[in-house]
């Protein structure tokens, strides 16, 4: 029995998929199973790892992710467009009509796409610019005074299902205030309350999961994927990291959210 | 607008004017089918992100990024062709894309993982011994195991249980149908040693 002839025979019994692989192969490893017991104990432990990955369960993707990408696709399927076949059509005198009607037929498209793409994230600017405000009015709206986030933080254990995940500790610019509980749609949310000069900031953060989050004509900053809104004279900056959503609401102007938002992101 | 459109000359010999007509009527339902079809494919998909992974968030967005360069690409997909295959191809190009945003070289990184499988691989068990703690781990045993591997080990043998041939998933992962054989062979054994340890 040579080395090399156990591994290539190791290596065609190496997969899940042994029960199907063509009779004649199956028959030839048999073979050499029948006089090598190191093979035979590789064969029987690889059948073995074969029945434990067998008791991993399927994750189906969830609801919301389906409604998403069924959302996406019906967008896409919806207009009429071009196809390959006017890769037929370039060398032809049509070529400026084609090209004219493929605009029109793709902005179509696209206002198709980003039509729906408000849906969702206005309904969590809604709620997120409704949740600053609460903030603003509400008689005590830090239960927790900051007296650093070292303070803030460990407030928030027993009164949430996760921990809020924040490293940006407040600086001169955006003094951390305090924090509170508050409610964000379906969920918990920890609250966060900077100042920018006079203007209160909140931050939101909360688990991301199940949440419609915008996905289309998102930016970059910092290598995550954000969104800047407006609604109702306030701006909102989300962005979503790991299983956790942020969502910064105030009416300071856009760029002291970005960087505002930038701090928190670089803190992670 | 439709009736001004004239197909080209040679195209269609007869009653230009008629083919963008046809074609609009045609294409939503082609383009439809195609839709349903991909979407059938989101469990799947969902589920091999998931472990890729482990955060739930992350392969949400995985998934999501795959549909939305499925929708690009769709031109690329030859019908009659592995509709489930190319998919994962592409949530697998997604990854990769993902790891180099995440500042480091994905070859780099990948290379690295599959140091440290081949100097696990060595702590291979073997015999009676081992196929008792195979039989005694559980689900979250097997989890852990699997998300402690590198990604390139993961996803050969996540593909593997899906049911995608050596050449298949030669095509999804970019490499020689021979290549999988012997890495898929590591990743097993890796595997096997690390499911040893959660079952003493």
């Amino acid at each position: 029995m040579t080395e090399s002839s156990c591994a290539e025979h190791r290596r065609r019994l190496a997969t899940s998929r042994w029960s199907t692989l063509p009779p004649e192969a199956r028959a030839e490893v048999e073979r050499h199973l029948q006089g090598c017991e190191e093979c035979r104990a590789f064969a029987k432990a690889e059948r073995e790892l074969d029945a434990a990955l067998g008791r991993l369960p399927r994750q189906a993707a969830p609801e919301a992710l389906k409604a998403r990408l069924a959302a996406t696709l019906r967008a896409e399927a919806a207009p009429p467009s071009v196809s390959s076949r006017w890769a037929k059509w370039r060398d032809g005198r049509k070529l400026r009509l084609v090209s004219a009607t493929a605009a029109v037929v793709l902005a179509g498209a696209l206002s198709v796409v980003f039509a729906l793409r408000p849906s969702a994230t206005e309904r969590l600017v809604d709620e997120a610019v409704n949740d600053h405000l609460r903030v603003l009015y509400a008689t005590h709206p830090i239960e927790i005074e900051s007296g650093g986030i070292h303070q803030v933080k460990p407030w928030f254990e027993g009164r949430l299902d996760f921990a809020p995940v924040l490293d940006f500790a407040g600086d001169e610019e955006f003094p951390l205030q305090g924090g509170s509980i508050g409610y964000l749609l379906d969920r918990k949310a920890a609250v966060f309350v900077f100042k920018r000069r006079l203007h209160v900031v909140t931050l939101f953060v909360f688990r991301a999961e199940g949440l419609p989050w915008p996905y289309l004509g998102n930016r970059t900053l910092d290598g995550v994927s954000a969104r800047l809104e407006q609604s109702r004279g306030f701006n909102a900056l989300l962005f979503r990291q790991r299983d956790l959503g942020y969502a910064l609401v105030s009416d300071a102007d856009a760029n002291s959210l970005e960087r505002l938002g930038h701090k928190i992101m670089a803190g992670h | 607008m439709v009736s001004r459109l004239a197909a080209p000359q040679g195209y269609l010999s007869s009653k230009p004017e008629s083919w963008y007509a046809k074609r609009v009527s045609e294409r939503p339902s082609q383009a439809s089918a195609f839709a349903a079809r991909v979407l059938e494919q989101a469990d799947a998909l969902y589920n091999f992100a998931r472990r890729l992974t482990h955060q739930a968030s992350e392969a949400e967005d995985l998934v999501q990024d795959t549909f939305a360069r499925a929708i690009q690409a769709r031109d690329q997909f030859q019908e009659g062709t592995n509709l489930r295959a190319w998919l994962f191809r592409i949530l697998r190009n997604a990854q990769l894309d993902a790891l180099r945003r995440a500042q480091r070289s994905p070859l780099a990184k990948l290379a690295d993982e599959e140091r440290e499988a081949e100097d696990d691989s060595r702590e291979f068990l073997r015999g009676d011994f081992e196929i008792d703690r195979l039989r005694r781990v559980v689900v979250a045993d097997i989890e852990n195991a699997l998300a402690s591997l590198s990604a390139e080990a993961r996803s050969v043998i996540l593909l593997d249980l899906e049911g995608f041939s050596e050449l298949e998933i030669a095509s999804i992962m970019s490499c020689a149908a021979g290549t999988v054989k012997s890495r898929l062979a590591r990743a097993r054994t890796t595997l096997r040693a690390k499911l040893a340890e959660y079952g003493k």
